[in-house]
């Protein structure tokens, strides 16, 4: 799928696009929160649509030949049906509130699942509803009253924030004869985190650092860290006695001397044949690090992130390395 | 799409087509029919199993073998009954292909198409029911398919027949909304005065009219068939006295063996020279299609419509069979007219007789000759007292005749229907040296008083003869009239008192009556419009007559107000319902939990729910409880801005994951 995206258009078909797209957005609100509105919702005949003509042109010039005015009010009532079919599709769109248009921050390649948060405020039920993006579609419908949450996915190939493509909201309620659509934009780019580079590299061993480079737990830290069972050689003192009265068998406590392991990850310092290798080793560091909780501290050279541990600083680090360079 | 298509769609497809195609089904043989129900219950199966369709080369063997069951059912005579039996059966082999959406939307709209095709046989007000439940059958497969995907997303509590109502009752709005616009079309559309290429050539679906034969039986046949034949309209609004209510319709000059027929030449004949007439007696006739091309028509015709003229032997005749529903404006007059002589050549061809035949009957009129010589009008008047005096009786017996035909009837049987004692008639005034013909039409007709019109039926079928009395010219003679005055009086049903069939009696006939009187009001503002009614209409609103762009802007103009104003009742359906931001949340907080497998019951109280999905969904919904407990006080209990937010915030964050 990413082969897709990447697929290189003509730049006047690029131009193009960007025209429309440009034309678009002056039509009036392109991102949510929007109410769909008059202006925003297109409207045209399917495919089945134009059949549909034919066959009722067909029926009209062969009941208007003959003079058959039977024939010709089932052509007329037909006639009819499409017209009703017309507003109705509109109406389908007309009025549908779109909340948000979120994506998560996923890594490049992989597909982002753009959640769109839509809300029917309306007397009546809007069924036969799609929502597309260019790579897929997802069917729903909803309630009077009734608001949902519907995914569509994205797929990504490049680290950064990525600017998707419009978004295409669309019904042919309630005949298929016509096809109401309506263009529209997530609120934000999608960020997308590099690719961590497989197989990566083992962490690096932190230079330098005075108190040793033990990466393993030390009995003798401060720090609470976790309960293991007992095994010979432990103190007494390490021994948790109630919690070992709990789960009848002995339970020790290790601590760890965590200040002392300050990882120090430094794009500098990692392998690659260019940035771009380098900074997907580099996330691929900060996942290995994140996932052993480790300390750790990531040096871009011109930032300085951490040191810290948790989730936060995490995705800190993985959206400094997407920004790289941007 | 890996999961298996509903079943739901294709049902109503097969309905819509089915239902359409009933008319030309009971029209095409049997074993056709049969052959296309069988079709059609194989896919019903099929999607009722899921199975997948059948091998293109089988679909191709399949589709040839029908095409050439067809062509073999038609006996190679194309006719428009062949072409939509074609049809029919190249929709039942679509069926074989009929799995995607695309071609399920294909055959429903194609079935719009069968009730057009069928209308060009019969328009009768009943087929407005066809019309109906087709129309909406073929709407319901449209809704049914393109909401096949969604329909059960759209409110999953909703039971199968709810969501089935729920789709019905918006099939039947959408062609109720369609009406307006379709009436505006129907009376706006500009209609094409003549045709721009062939009329049908069959209408009658096998039915039987008046033909232009005469043999035993070929009246008596029609007895039994109550459906109109015409109606008569008149100016005064008062119908011709019983006795006069003869409407003619072919008249019959040669006699080959027992049976009369037409001059080959008749069509070809020149109209006559005018004489004097009498009074001039104005009517309107609609008649119903027959397939042959005589304009029934108040005996004597004078004139008639433009594209229609009067023969030699007063046939008015159109230009083209009459196919479809036909109205009529007929002078006629009441007394007989036309040269006063016959000429020689003439004379002969109305006196021939084929030779050694019904020696008894010659023997009679011989005698006859003898007692009035030059007296023709005596003669004539013997022979219908004879008639009277003798033990003849009116009845529907059609036993065969053989080679002597008069003699059996007029001397041993005695007993039959009007072509008996016409033909019989006919023959003994040629052998007794008067000049004679068989007159084929109609006798009597009820007055509908609701409807202010005289309805001819084809049980009312008659024929009566002709004779030329010198001075006086043809002089009709009916000797029905002398055997049974019933049948004059009464019509037929009046004459004959057996029951005819087991629904035949008194309230049925009223109520049919009645049927006919709307039919009347049907054919006469619904089928009778035309272009020239269009014309007059547009004229009676003051608008200048024969402009079809006055009526393509009024077309345009009106069809943008109609929908204008559909929009409008639409757009009125779509008015907001207030909803408070604490229900849409909690609403989607039953979303996401819906698509974790967990569905709210319609019966379930907010708590109810909370307590089971804790149950089913285990610590994932764990905090649902409590947003639940939130919920019912925010909605239930009194407001209290605080605990609102709090939900507010609460219900945004929450995931059960």
């Amino acid at each position: 799928m990413a082969n897709t995206a990447d697929r290189a258009q003509p730049a006047w078909r690029d131009a193009l696009r960007r025209q429309a797209d440009r034309w678009i957005k002056r039509r009036g609100p392109s991102k949510p929160p929007l109410t769909l509105s008059y202006r925003q919702i297109f409207i045209l005949p399917t495919r089945f649509g134009w059949a549909f003509g034919l066959i009722t042109l067909a029926m009209l010039m062969g009941s208007l030949n003959f003079n058959n005015n039977l024939g010709l009010l089932t052509a007329f009532v037909v006639a009819g049906l499409a017209v009703n079919s017309m507003l109705m599709a509109f109406y389908n769109l007309h009025g549908l509130a779109i909340r948000h248009c979120w994506a998560a921050p996923v890594f490049a390649g992989e597909l982002a699942k753009l959640c769109v948060n839509l809300a029917n405020d309306d007397t009546r039920p809007r069924p036969a509803l799609s929502l597309k993006s260019k790579f897929s579609d997802a069917q729903f419908a909803l309630d009077y009253g009734q608001g949902d949450e519907i995914e569509v996915s994205v797929p990504t190939a490049k680290r950064g924030w990525m600017q998707v493509d419009r978004l295409r909201i669309q019904t042919q309620h309630p005949l298929g004869l016509f096809e109401a659509w309506s263009w529209f934009w997530p609120e934000q780019p999608i960020l997308v985190w590099p690719k961590p580079a497989q197989p990566a590299p083992p962490l690096p061993v932190t230079g330098g650092g005075s108190q040793g480079n033990k990466l393993a737990a030390e009995p003798q830290g401060e720090d609470f860290h976790s309960l293991r069972g007992w095994r010979e050689g432990d103190p007494l003192h390490l021994v948790a006695w109630k919690q070992s009265q709990r789960h009848q068998s002995l339970l020790s406590r290790e601590f760890r001397q965590e200040q002392a392991d300050i990882l120090e990850l430094k794009l500098s310092a990692a392998p690659g044949k260019d940035l771009e290798h380098r900074i997907s080793v580099m996330t691929a560091w900060v996942l290995m690090a994140a996932r052993e909780q480790r300390n750790w501290v990531l040096d871009l050279g011109a930032e300085r992130l951490g040191p810290a541990s948790n989730e936060q600083h995490r995705n800190a680090c993985l959206r400094a390395l997407a920004e790289l360079g941007q | 799409m890996t999961r298996a298509p509903s079943p739901i769609p294709v049902y109503w497809v097969l309905a819509a087509l089915t239902i359409t195609s009933a008319p030309h089904l009971i029209a095409m043989p049997a074993w056709l029919a049969t052959l296309f129900l069988l079709m059609v219950a194989w896919r019903a199966l099929a999607a009722n199993r899921a199975w997948s369709a059948p091998p293109a080369l089988l679909r191709l063997t399949i589709s040839v073998i029908l095409l050439v069951l067809v062509v073999v059912a038609s006996g190679g005579h194309f006719s428009r009954r062949a072409a939509t039996t074609l049809l029919c059966m190249m929709m039942a082999a679509k069926l074989m292909e009929m799995f995607s959406p695309r071609d399920l939307r294909l055959v429903a709209a194609l079935s719009f198409f069968m009730m057009t095709a069928q209308f060009l046989f019969n328009e009768r007000l009943v087929y407005l029911v066809y019309l109906a439940l087709g129309a909406w059958t073929a709407t319901m497969a449209l809704i049914s398919i393109q909401q096949q995907q969604t329909v059960t997303l759209l409110s999953p509590k909703l039971a199968k027949t709810e969501q089935l109502a729920r789709q019905g009752r918006q099939a039947a709005m959408m062609i109720v909304l369609a009406l307006p616009v379709a009436a505006l079309l129907f009376v706006l559309f500009p209609r094409l005065a003549s045709p721009l290429w062939g009329l049908p050539q069959q209408s009658m679906d096998g039915r039987t009219g008046l033909s232009d034969e005469l043999t035993a039986g070929s009246i008596a046949n029609l007895f039994l068939d109550d459906s109109p034949a015409l109606r008569v309209e008149f100016p005064d609004g008062q119908p011709p006295p019983v006795e006069d209510r003869y409407w003619r319709g072919p008249v019959l000059t040669e006699l080959d063996g027992s049976t009369w027929r037409r001059s080959s030449r008749a069509d070809q004949s020149s109209p006559l020279p005018e004489a004097g007439v009498g009074e001039e007696f104005e009517h309107r006739v609609q008649l119903e299609p027959h397939e042959r091309r005589w304009l029934f028509a108040l005996d004597h015709p004078r004139s008639g419509p433009e594209d229609s003229r009067l023969t030699t032997t007063r046939e008015l005749l159109s230009r083209n069979p009459v196919t479809t529903l036909t109205q009529y404006d007929v002078r006629s007059v009441s007394s007989p007219f036309g040269p006063s002589d016959l000429p020689v050549s003439a004379r002969a061809y109305y006196l021939a007789l084929p030779q050694d035949r019904n020696p008894r009957t010659r023997a009679f009129a011989d005698e006859l000759r003898d007692r009035f010589p030059d007296d023709e009008s005596g003669l004539v008047a013997y022979v219908l007292e004879w008639f009277r005096t003798e033990p003849f009786r009116y009845s529907l017996a059609t036993a065969p005749l053989g080679r002597h035909n008069a003699d059996e009837f007029l001397f041993d049987l005695r007993d039959g229907y009007c072509e008996y004692y016409a033909s019989a008639f006919a023959i003994l005034m040629r052998a007794a040296d008067i000049p004679s013909r068989v007159v084929l039409g109609y006798m009597g007709g009820d007055w509908q008083e609701g409807g202010e019109y005289l309805l001819v039926r084809q049980s009312d079928a008659h024929a009566w003869t002709e004779v030329w009395i010198d001075g006086s010219g043809w002089v009709r003679v009916d000797p029905t009239a002398a055997v049974s005055p019933d049948r004059i009086d009464y019509g037929a049903r009046g004459a004959i008192r057996e029951p005819r069939h087991v629904l035949d009696n008194e309230w049925l006939r009223n109520l049919r009556n009645r049927l006919d009187r709307a039919q009347h009001t049907w054919n006469r503002w619904i089928l009778g419009f035309d272009a020239d009614r269009q014309m007059r209409m547009l004229e009676r609103l003051g608008l200048p007559r024969g402009s079809h762009t006055t009526l393509a802007i009024m077309m345009v103009a009106g069809l943008a107000l109609a929908t204008l104003i559909l929009a409008v009742l639409l757009w009125r359906r779509d008015l907001k319902r207030p909803r408070s931001e604490v229900e849409r949340a909690w609403r989607l907080l039953l979303a996401r939990l819906r698509r974790h497998g967990l569905t709210k019951q319609a019966a379930e109280t907010p708590l109810e729910f909370a307590q089971r999905a804790e149950k089913e969904l285990g610590p994932k919904a764990l905090d649902f409880g409590r947003l639940a407990r939130w919920y019912h006080h925010a909605h239930y209990g009194q407001s209290h801005p605080p605990l609102e937010k709090r939900f507010l915030a609460a219900a945004r964050k929450f995931r059960p994951v």
